[in-house]
């Protein structure tokens, strides 16, 4: 094939190199990533840190949730007990669903993720690290403050989907319901921040020759779960700001007496909720994808099709959320496309399960604990995904729904599809990052307990909800046949736990971390990048690519890697670097200068996260002082990057020679703002469906929209500012002359998008539109809501490129300081127009 | 573009014929008129699927790399069943 960048593949024959490297090369590298010291840890932005501190804080919230769960557990071993009261208990369950699912099971796929990804893909590091740094401290602050909540009694109440009216401030009037809108809301720009770095770095910085069909199986499906992230978590966003504005502001998006319906909250919700579950278990297939062909010591049968099946679940994911509502009266037509979507969504997860029974059936499998939660992944997700098909069948989902037999089918997916492969990724992963190996011997005992106590805890409950009983309940009367299973469930409940116990003994026996070098080593004798020497700069040298499992297929590899004899084995610049490369064929494109670690991500976070824990708590000047700090630190964060260096091209070995500097659709930093460009727009598209929605339940409240000359202003001053902003591109690659123009163009342009968004609001408050009187005002206040952040983001753009411009920080004649904005406040006057068209034309023109 | 429309085309078909399906019963309820639009979608659907593979089938292996179509064909012969049994509710 040709080259997808122009890059001759030739040339990956220069390498091994031979000869000697230059003196002092190593330890210029080793001084460029050095360890940290004292209170340095705390601003370091290494992958090989923040991924332990991730994975950590993960685990550690997997504990906290697992203790809610045996109380609970405790509470219904036998009728009428009197361990928890009804309103804590209700705090338990409501929290335990909600820390597993968003402070555990995602942030440690996440987690795992910026771990292991640099090092599968041979990257120095991820291409952002200073916002993986951001995500973890946002996560971890915002994931304390959020279940602290417990101990005062605030924690939220609501059940972990929060369903109005239930949530509403007439049947929740307290704060609890608050602290999960805006806890949640908060972690999910976390996930976000997370997902973008992981795009970016599985396109862009993957090792050269590492094409997408010789990607770790891990990568792919990081890469899907980003996607999903992207496309899914806009939607819970929106539907935690939609309804903390109805209990703060009285705006009535959920209630039906104003236009407004709960059944809203239900298709936002669950848009995100379902593909969650996937979002949850394709980052863990795609570790045991991993694993199993290292067991079995073979290559995985049917890589392509299990890649395909990582992609095809990612679709369909997007199309089952309904089946989550089968019972609240949807037209037939619809419950009979969302159950057989919901049933095709089981031959993609078929395919890979059935790939790794036929790899451990054509290997040579090593009876190890690794391979024994491999085994035990594959029986109990294949359990969960056989009642997954039952609960799919419409008839059987109205008998079985909000039973003790959905909890028994959710726990199995998700124990089977994510926790037992975690745990298998901690025995196959750890000696990467520890100094020893975990128990072989305790090992067995913690998988014996864990498997057993799991299907002793959950099996019965499928009988238990068979006879009847509802979930959530916190007691139950006797004599209702409910005793017995409840009573071996909460028995089995406790033998998973101490599986669980014995494993935080052996991590705490024999985890001596070690991010720096020093690791045990490739034990389990994988054939995947991770497993060349590793120090703090991730590789010496960054090798070429030629197949799947290069450290199998090259048994010098690692020598040469270590000896210098590939890409980058020292600093060219003497910077923190690594090589960007093309997405498909990952050619090498040019050498990206890294941020070093800072202070500022973790202030970011906490001001961040102050923010919004100041908001629910209603200490509003606080709050707002909060988060002028957190914009204030984002912004200083933002002040160092983007500084071409001298050399404008440079050698990264064998005398290919790449940029430093580059701008246009090639950039990492592109393709970042392109990521969160649809993560805005997702936010808009939701909000365009709530509009849409509420339009077809009812119309009784709505007014007519304000006139056209209105409309002619909006639509004429969004293409004003689009144009002045491209033309602010246009007047810097001009030259020096006129970079004094380019950035009053910029900031026209951002004063004229905001102008747009004030006309709009003005307009409607001259029909008359109240937000407290109808779904129509509410929607409509949202879409101007949306419209005023994005151009008050718009306006300090523009602010921040006019100081950088003070101060000469920005490159001519192009330069991503300007490029990024500008096509940001494109975006923005996009959706300035479409969003105001949308709700003058529908229904009033059309 | 072409890899990526090879390899994503047939499932991006599948996601769109998934969306057609659901507006339209969310639209037209079940009335016979939303069978209609949804047998005559899925249809559609495919046809532009096959159509889509039709195409692949004609791209040159020397300017692609060598696993980007079968890649892109097995996707596309995916989403055409999936297509097929997702629009099979409105035979009923």
């Amino acid at each position: 094939m040709t080259s997808e960048t122009g890059f001759d593949p030739k040339l990956y024959d220069r390498f091994p190199t031979s000869g000697a490297r230059p003196r002092g090369e190593l330890e210029e590298l080793e001084r460029i990533w050095c360890a940290p010291k004292g209170w340095q840890y705390l601003t370091v932005v290494n992958n090989n840190y923040v991924g332990i501190y991730y994975v950590g804080a993960a685990f550690l919230f997997f504990l906290l949730a697992g203790i809610l769960a045996l109380v609970m557990r405790v509470q219904l071993a036998a009728p009428l007990m009197g361990v928890l009261p009804q309103e804590t208990y209700n705090q338990f369950f409501t929290m335990h669903g909600t820390v597993m699912m968003f402070l555990f099971a995602v942030p440690m796929v996440e987690a795992l993720g910026i771990m292991l990804l640099p090092q599968m893909l041979s990257a120095r590091d991820l291409p952002f690290p200073r916002l993986s740094a951001y995500a973890f401290w946002a996560y971890l602050v915002g994931g304390l403050a959020f279940f602290s909540s417990l101990f005062v009694g605030l924690a939220p109440n609501g059940g972990w989907f929060m369903y109005p009216p239930l949530t509403s401030t007439a049947y929740s009037p307290g704060i609890n319901t608050d602290f999960w809108l805006l806890g949640i809301g908060f972690i999910e720009i976390s996930a976000i921040a997370g997902a973008i770095e992981i795009v970016v770095g599985v396109l862009r910085t993957r090792a050269p020759g590492m094409t997408l069909d010789k990607m770790p199986i891990f990568a792919w499906a990081m890469l899907v779960f980003a996607i999903m992230i992207i496309i899914a978590f806009p939607a819970v966003i929106l539907g935690t700001l939609l309804l903390e504005f109805e209990r703060a502001f009285n705006w009535p998006f959920f209630d039906p007496t104003r236009g407004g319906d709960p059944l809203l909250w239900q298709h936002l919700f669950w848009f995100f909720g379902h593909p969650e579950v996937y979002i949850i278990f394709l980052p863990a297939a795609g570790l045991v994808s991993m694993m199993v062909a290292m067991v079995a010591r073979t290559d995985l049968v049917g890589y392509r099709l299990v890649v395909l099946a990582l992609l095809a679940t990612g679709f369909i994911s997007f199309g089952v959320w309904a089946h989550h509502m089968f019972t609240t009266g949807m037209p037939t037509l619809s419950v009979g496309f969302f159950s057989a979507a919901s049933m095709a969504v089981s031959v993609p997860a078929g395919i890979q399960v059935f790939a790794w029974i036929a790899t451990l059936a054509v290997g040579k499998v090593r009876y190890n604990t690794l391979a024994l939660f491999i085994i035990g992944t594959l029986i109990i997700f294949t359990m969960g995904g056989l009642t997954g098909v039952m609960v799919a069948l419409v008839p059987f989902d109205w008998q079985a729904h909000d039973s003790y037999f959905i909890v028994a089918h959710l726990h199995y997916v998700l124990i089977g599809g994510m926790v037992f492969p975690m745990f298998a990724a901690f025995y196959h992963w750890a000696p990467m990052v520890s100094r020893r190996a975990l128990s072989e011997r305790l090992g067995k005992w913690v998988f014996g307990l864990m498997f057993a106590g799991m299907h002793i805890a959950f099996l019965p409950m499928h009988l238990t909800g068979m006879m009847g009983m509802p979930r959530r309940v916190y007691t139950y009367l006797p004599d209702r046949g409910w005793d017995l299973p409840n009573l071996i469930s909460t028995v089995g409940a406790f033998v998973l736990a101490a599986g669980i116990a014995l494993f935080v003994i052996d991590l705490i026996r024999n985890v001596r971390l070690a991010p720096g070098g020093g690791n045990a080593g490739n034990i389990y004798g994988a054939g995947t990048l991770e497993w060349l020497p590793t120090e703090l700069y991730s590789t010496r040298s960054i090798p070429v690519v030629k197949s799947r499992q290069p450290l199998w297929d090259d048994p010098d590899l690692s020598k040469d890697v270590e000896e210098g004899r590939y890409f980058l084995p020292g600093s060219v610049t003497g910077n923190r670097e690594t090589i960007v490369t093309s997405p498909l064929m990952a050619e090498p494109q040019y050498l990206q200068i890294m941020p070093g670690p800072s202070v500022w991500p973790l202030l970011s976070a906490v001001f961040t996260a102050g923010f919004f824990l100041l908001l629910t708590v209603q200490a509003y000047g606080a709050g707002l002082v909060s988060g002028v700090l957190a914009i204030l630190a984002v912004l200083r964060w933002m002040w160092e990057t983007d500084r071409p260096v001298k050399q404008p091209f440079v050698d990264i070995g064998a005398g290919i020679n790449v940029p430093t500097y580059v701008t246009g659709t090639s950039t990492h930093g592109w393709w970042a703002m392109v990521v969160l460009m649809i993560v805005i727009g997702m936010i808009f598209l939701m909000t365009v469906f709530s509009y849409l929605y509420l339009y077809g339940r009812s119309t009784r409240f709505w007014i007519d929209p304000p006139d056209a000359v209105s409309l002619a202003l909006i639509v004429g001053g969004a293409a004003l500012s689009a144009l002045l902003a491209a033309g602010s591109r246009r007047a810097l690659l001009k030259g020096d002359g006129r970079k004094r123009l380019a950035i009053w163009l910029l900031i026209l342009a951002s004063i004229v998008i905001s102008a747009v968004t004030f006309i709009d609001y003005r307009s409607w408050l001259a029909a008359g539109l109240d937000p407290e009187a109808s779904g129509q005002g509410a929607v409509i206040h949202a879409f101007i809501g949306l419209q005023a952040c994005l151009s008050g983001i718009a306006l300090l753009m523009a602010a921040f490129v006019a100081a950088r411009g003070a101060r000469n920080f920005i490159p001519v004649p192009r330069s991503n300081v300007i490029d990024l904005p500008a096509i940001f406040i494109i975006f923005t006057a996009a959706l300035g127009a479409a969003g105001p068209g949308l709700v003058r034309l529908f229904p009033g023109t059309l | 573009m072409r890899s990526w429309i090879i390899l994503l085309g047939g499932l991006a078909l599948w996601a769109v014929h998934f969306f057609g399906l659901y507006f339209t019963g969310s639209i037209f309820l079940s009335s016979g008129t939303a069978r209609s639009i949804a047998g005559l979608f899925t249809l559609a659907c495919a046809a532009a699927t096959l159509l889509l593979m039709a195409w692949i089938n004609r791209q040159s292996e020397a300017v692609l790399a060598g696993w980007v179509s079968p890649a892109g064909r097995a996707g596309a012969v995916l989403a055409l069943i999936a297509i097929i049994w997702q629009g099979l509710p409105v035979l009923f």
